[in-house]
């Protein structure tokens, strides 16, 4: 018995070793020519995602090393809408698709030009992303996260000014940190499972309105001491802790809301879950 | 050889064959052990031995001599270089299009030229149209009007070079040392688009690789199935052998059961997701419900084809025992070991013949066939029972009046037979 075993074994073992995984790297890039601004759209399905400013002399680079029996990679540039499509497409038609853990080891770096302003739309699924946005020049703002763990930072001010940024959370783990330095009149974050974390550190500059709507799972709120902050609350199941917050009719309010030069107005929406605050210094932002 | 000895061999075998599985991903590599460069080796050796003559991985394409790529014959369709902006079609295209003809390299770019091997344009020129360098470097000091491919190859933009439309590489890298390029870039720095024809052109794999791969395969398959069973047993057996019995005893109810569970497991799955997401609470545990239903399918799938594996093998079993066959130990742990034994051979029959044009398919056909039919019935046997819990249609329900000794005695004790019985006394009379 054992000398049949032994054998199959060994001829099992070597068999597993014809069916490895074929990863392929792929660069695109261009040059910049003096474009004044880029609409850039980034679908990434699976893996591991950092997005920052990168050379002036780029308008756009995208290194990818990615499942090339699962995945294609975009890049389609159209010199006429001065748009740009990256990322990485699903090969085939529709269906269920499950992603595997060797697809999660797909890897992308996106970096975009500093000298022109960007309108930025970035789509995630399964993804580890790591989006420092500070140092660009954004405009606008579109974040779209699936099961997806993502950090957005702005560690550095918004070089333009920017008219939104919209945020939209599935089952994910979200962290948008300075967004003093984003320099956006419009915040949106929609929230469906998971946990969202907004950290208003950083320069503020103007005042901001911010929408939050958190269907299930924990808002974690980080506020800014040297601007006025005014939270409505509107939840359901929900914990609230206004620490440091004076309340003000069906608001809360920081202390010397009003002779603040700049406001801070949070609209929060949760249904089942809990806010949490917390309070950061002039200038700082959470890494 | 001693118990002791064997054992040594067993974790000698193992420590061969795990750092293989290890380097899957990257198969060459040489800086490895001694021990996995000796496998290595023997499986090279082995390889190469059950290969045709004649093809032999470790030839290199020597670097061709710059020369045109002669244009492809008539009805040859020819390679558009237009749009660069879906890499992986043009590489698609050019691996049909390079493909040798007549031993050697013919290709027609619309609206451009093809080389082979390095190729460069001087500062003083202009080259309108499109071109495609095959295995060559591509040195760039002037302008070029059009799009750039090259497929095993670099592309070098010297100072004061123009490209004024992409730049496509397939197996190789663009070094910008000052140049232009009015277009996008794009690298592949793998590329197949040569190896392509001439996979396409070698023999199939020897039939002894090949029944080697599938016998592999099966056998693995087969000792996984093994394991699983024996813990079934180990950890199971009352609910194994209640779905085992229902095979045996209802085979055509549980076919039944197996074929309807099949076609309804998709739309109770979606209606089970559509409540949980109707009732609002209840989306908290639809990634739970979704999880433990894809686990009740596999088990029950799983466990009933184990079932009908033990089903089978009790069966056979139990002939042998009753035409006086001496049998060690006839346990559930045998039975499963005969049942998997006899559902693997008709694998194991594939893998040997398989090669065989058209019985081999037969054989194939006849092998899904059968696998399909017994997890059917088993996965059925496994919903009539739920599980092994109700022993309804396993055959095991025998009146308690039954169970006396009177029985085993084969005397009647019930109905007309045991009323007319001498001396035995009806339920109603005396009353």
């Amino acid at each position: 018995m054992r000398r049949v075993l032994l054998p199959a074994l060994a001829l099992s073992l070597g068999a597993s070793a014809a069916s490895a995984q074929s990863m392929r790297p792929f660069s695109t890039y261009r040059q910049w020519h003096g474009e004044t601004r880029l609409d850039a759209r980034l679908d990434y399905a699976a893996g591991a995602l950092r997005l920052a400013a990168g050379r002036p002399t780029e308008l756009y680079r995208m290194d990818v090393l990615y499942d090339g029996d699962r995945y294609l990679p975009v890049s389609d540039f159209d010199a006429a809408g001065g748009s740009v499509m990256l990322g990485l497409q699903a090969a085939g038609g529709g269906g269920l698709r499950v992603v595997s853990r060797s697809q999660l080891h797909q890897t992308a770096s996106v970096t975009f030009s500093p000298n022109n302003d960007l309108t930025l739309a970035v789509t995630l699924g399964a993804v580890d992303g790591d989006l420092e946005l500070g140092g660009l020049r954004l405009t606008d703002l579109a974040l779209q996260a699936g099961a997806s763990r993502a950090t957005v930072r702005f560690s550095q001010p918004n070089a333009t000014r920017c008219r939104a940024a919209r945020f939209q959370a599935g089952a994910a783990e979200l962290s948008v940190l300075g967004l003093g330095n984003s320099r956006c009149d419009r915040i949106a974050v929609e929230g469906g499972v998971g946990r969202v974390t907004l950290d208003f550190g950083g320069v503020w500059t103007s005042n901001s309105r911010v929408v939050v709507k958190m269907a299930l799972g924990e808002v974690a709120l980080r506020l800014p001491r040297q601007v006025g902050v005014r939270i409505t609350l509107d939840r359901f199941l929900s914990t609230f802790e206004p620490q440091g917050l004076v309340r003000r009719g069906t608001s809360y309010l920081s202390p010397g809301y009003d002779q603040m030069s700049r406001h801070v107005d949070i609209d929060v929406t949760t249904a089942v879950g809990g806010v949490t605050l917390g309070w950061v210094g002039e200038g700082e932002v959470v890494r | 050889m001693s118990a002791h000895r064997r054992a040594l061999a067993v974790v000698a075998l193992l420590a061969l064959m795990l750092p293989r599985g290890a380097y899957a991903a990257n198969p060459i590599d040489p800086t490895g052990t001694r021990t996995v460069g000796l496998v290595h080796g023997f499986w090279t050796l082995v390889s190469k031995v059950s290969a045709p003559t004649g093809q032999d991985d470790g030839t290199q394409t020597p670097q061709p001599a710059p020369q045109a790529i002669p244009p492809a014959p008539d009805g040859t369709p020819a390679i558009k270089l237009d749009d660069l902006s879906k890499p992986t079609a043009i590489e698609a295209q050019l691996r049909s299009a390079l493909r040798p003809r007549d031993g050697r390299l013919r290709a027609t770019v619309a609206g451009g030229t093809a080389r082979l091997g390095d190729f460069s344009i001087g500062s003083n020129e202009s080259v309108p149209g499109h071109l495609l360098v095959v295995q060559g470097t591509a040195d760039i000091y002037g302008r070029l009007l059009g799009n750039l491919v090259t497929v095993e190859g670099d592309v070098v933009l010297h100072p004061g070079a123009v490209v004024s439309g992409d730049i496509l590489t397939l197996g190789g890298e663009v070094r910008d040392e000052g140049g232009e390029i009015g277009g996008e870039v794009r690298t592949f720095r793998t590329a197949s688009v040569l190896e392509a024809p001439l996979r396409a052109v070698a023999p199939a794999p020897s039939a002894i690789a090949t029944v080697f791969r599938r016998a592999a395969g099966v056998i693995g398959v087969f000792l996984t199935l093994c394991a699983l069973g024996f813990g079934l047993v180990m950890f199971g057996r009352p609910n194994l052998e209640v779905v085992s019995d229902t095979v045996a005893h209802s085979f055509g109810r549980a076919f039944a059961t197996g074929l309807v569970g099949q076609i309804l497991l998709l739309p109770t799955f979606g209606m089970l997701v559509v409540g949980l997401i109707l009732s609002v609470v209840g989306i908290v545990l639809l990634p739970f419900a979704v999880v433990v239903y894809a686990l009740l399918v596999i088990v029950g799938v799983l466990g009933g084809y184990l079932a009908v594996a033990h089903a089978m093998g009790e069966t056979y079993t139990r002939r042998r025992l009753a035409l006086g066959a001496m049998i060690g130990s006839p346990n559930s742990y045998r039975y499963l070991l005969v049942g998997l034994g006899a559902l693997a051979a008709f694998w194991m029959a594939w893998s040997i013949f398989g090669w065989v044009p058209v019985a081999g398919e037969l054989i194939r056909g006849a092998a899904i066939l059968v696998t399909w039919l017994l997890a059917t019935a088993g996965f059925g046997a496994a919903l009539l029972s739920r599980a092994g819990i109700r022993e309804n249609f396993a055959g095991r329900l025998i009146p308690p009046e039954a169970l006396t000794d009177e029985y085993l005695w084969a005397t009647p004790q019930f109905g007309v037979t045991a009323a007319k019985r001498p001396g035995s006394r009806t339920p109603t009379r005396g009353l």
